[in-house]
């Protein structure tokens, strides 16, 4: 019975890659799903390990994305705000990057201090909150983030680093190669996250983890600090959503006060759902199907709406994104492929 | 600063009633419902449709004209509808989620995908631009030093009215003191004769017609947007976090409060040409309480963990 529905998911997985090469401008297409899979799908591994491991409600993930691609790039040679100021001078990439996932890690601490040690639900609004904030600080202090008209002009900094081979194979197949070696860069890192999160999952600090989120008191009977347990999971997350919101922002090329928004978590909560609460490698599954399904959305609105507007679009796009949020925790908290045992939904 | 106080009169009047409906059904449930917010809306949006003008085509996909009734009939009815509609999610939703032993958490989860979906119906229905309710355009009038038009003087009368009514439901009435019982402890009121599916049900729709009520005082201070829900939820929370997550009055008291901060913090220096970091304020008094007081200035103390 599961070996056919895996089977069936395949088919139909496949089925619809089919149908989006079809399209006109295939490999256009597949490159942007990719790359948009890709990112949100390293962002659902950092929710994961928050949700998935722990137990953890973070409805913020847009503030540590934003935080850990705003501190990357203001440290980097960029071009800033309204007037256009050009700051020619910074840190090396590599450098900044690991500043900006600091600043998330940070940003982490700071709201897990107040909040982990009290019931699941006061974090899910400290959160939420946070990322309103995160809004409402980038799009107000327009000196320091450039505010609504943002940053731009930084991404030769990891365009440079790009292999010739990468630009000639773009060239040929129609395709920009700066997302191509965006998205290769970000596939990489997924591969990296997801062999060191595997090491730690089996490690003692990972099955304390576990034995927080399914009693946490038994934990502490233990003698273990579950607070400061909960504590490092939630930076570690909060560190890996930052380095997905800097690949978000190399992929666009630009960043505004527009880019982080509060509901673009829900993106990335959408996305873990499908793929499957706890498992390893289900966010980045599941992401792929969500960049599908919104792909398909889109087709959707197009025949709903004659000429749909980018309001119209993100409507139906956040009504999807809704149900399945809903409909996912309800009927198959575990995702497409979940295993029934990994998540109890009785965990209070 | 002082001109501010009106407004933050107005404002904390809208956080308290939200703040009362949110923790009653907080405290009969252990439900923190995230799609509180699109109930606020629901109200609002209801009311803007049942009572503009038939001419006018500001929203509803414009195959929908307004319905152009009296305003405080269409009020009323939208409270109706934000009851009838707190009572099907209950009886099809969130009952049947109980009786599966979900989790709280994993109910929270399920109020937050109920929050996007039915935010972003409205926003595919209603316009996605700020709209009034058909009431005439009034000039602040000065009351011992505070500012308000005669309409918004009417209003927190009748909303501090509301909020002593349900007081008193909530101390005097049987169906009030069962409610209360339920919030205590749900198996002592089920063996002392209490029916508490039957609370729990009638809690989900007064709160829902609570929330209906604050979306159409809401609208009528300021406007009706598809969005006007997610904005003051993250108030109400910090409302109700203040006062004291679960205690009626509490929360009535720390929305108050939050609502007249944040709008005297308008008139701060350092806040010049930052409108809406005054939000921002009130999330952050959220996180410094939860930091020194996490059980808010009355409730009990307890452990929360």
């Amino acid at each position: 019975m599961r070996k056919l529905q895996n089977i069936l998911f395949f088919v139909i997985l496949i089925t619809s890659f089919i149908f989006l090469f079809n399209n006109s401008g295939g490999p256009r297409i597949l490159i942007n799903l990719m790359t948009f899979a890709g990112i949100y799908g390293l962002a659902a591994i950092g929710i994961n390990v928050h949700f998935g491991w722990t137990g953890l409600l973070n409805f913020g993930h847009a503030a540590f994305m934003g935080i850990g691609a705003y501190t990357t790039v203001l440290l980097i040679p960029h071009t800033l705000g309204r007037e256009g100021d050009v700051v020619t001078t910074g840190l090396p990439l590599s450098l900044a990057i690991i500043c900006g996932l600091l600043a998330s890690a940070l940003l982490g601490l700071l709201l897990g201090l107040p909040t982990l040690r009290l019931r699941g639900d006061y974090l899910a609004i400290v959160t939420i909150a946070a990322a309103e904030i995160f809004r409402l600080l980038v799009r107000d202090f327009e000196d320091l983030t450039g505010g609504v008209y943002g940053i731009i002009l930084f991404s030769d900094a990891l365009q440079i680093h790009r292999p010739e081979i990468i630009t000639e194979f773009s060239r040929t197949n129609g395709i920009p190669p700066a997302q191509v070696w965006v998205s290769i860069l970000t596939l990489i890192s997924i591969v990296i996250v997801l062999f060191i999160l595997s090491r730690l999952k089996r490690s003692p600090w990972g099955r304390a983890l576990r034995a927080v989120r399914e009693d946490e008191d038994a934990v502490r009977a233990l003698g273990k600090n579950a607070v400061w347990l909960k504590l490092q999971s939630f930076m570690l997350g909060a560190a890996i959503g930052g380095l997905s919101g800097i690949f978000l922002v190399f992929n666009y090329g630009t960043v505004q006060a527009s880019t982080f928004v509060p509901v673009l978590t829900f993106y990335v909560w959408a996305a873990l759902i499908l793929g499957g609460v706890g498992s390893l490698s289900g966010p980045v599954l599941g992401a792929v199907v969500f960049w599908i399904i919104i792909a398909g959305t889109d087709s959707l609105t197009r025949i709903l709406f004659e000429s749909p507007d980018g309001q119209q679009l993100a409507g139906v796009r956040f009504v999807i994104v809704g149900l399945l949020i809903m409909l996912f925790m309800i009927f198959r908290p575990n995702g497409i492929l979940g295993k029934k045992e990994e998540l109890l939904l009785d965990v209070k | 600063m002082l001109e501010q106080l009106g407004n933050g009169f107005l404002l904390g009047v809208i956080i308290a009633l939200g703040s009362v409906a949110l923790s009653l059904l907080y405290g009969v449930t252990r439900i923190v419902n995230f799609a509180h917010g699109e109930i606020i809306a629901f109200g609002a949006i209801i009311t803007l449709f049942f009572s503009s003008p038939t001419s006018s085509s500001l929203l509803y996909l414009d195959r929908f004209s307004p319905l152009g009734l009296n305003f405080i009939i269409s009020s009323i009815l939208s409270i109706i509808l934000c009851g009838i509609f707190g009572g099907l999610l209950e009886l099809f939703l969130f009952k049947p989620l109980r009786k599966n032993n979900f989790g709280n958490i994993a109910v929270l989860v399920v109020t937050i995908g109920l929050s996007i979906f039915l935010r972003h119906v409205y926003l595919l229905f209603a316009s996605a631009k700020p709209s009034s309710f058909p009431l005439d355009l009034q000039k602040r009038i000065d009351y011992y030093g505070v500012q308000l038009t005669p309409r918004n003087l009417q209003v927190l009368i009748l909303s501090f009215t509301v909020m002593v009514l349900v007081g008193l439901f909530l101390s005097y009435t049987k169906t009030g003191k069962a409610m209360r019982a339920v919030r205590d402890s749900t198996e002592l009121a089920n063996v002392s004769g209490i029916n508490s599916d039957f609370i729990i049900l009638v809690t989900w729709i007064f709160s829902s017609m609570l929330a209906g009520f604050t979306g159409i005082i809401q609208g009528a201070i300021n406007n009706v947007r598809w969005n006007m829900g997610f904005l003051i939820l993250l108030l109400i929370f910090a409302g109700t976090v203040l006062g004291g997550i679960g205690t009626s009055f509490g929360a009535m008291f720390g929305g108050f409060i939050i609502g007249i901060l944040v709008q005297l913090s308008v008139g701060l220096e350092f806040m010049d040409g930052h409108t809406e970091a005054k939000n921002a304020i009130a999330l952050v008094i959220m996180i410094t309480i939860l930091l020194v007081r996490p059980q808010g200035i009355f409730g009990k103390k307890e452990r929360i963990s």
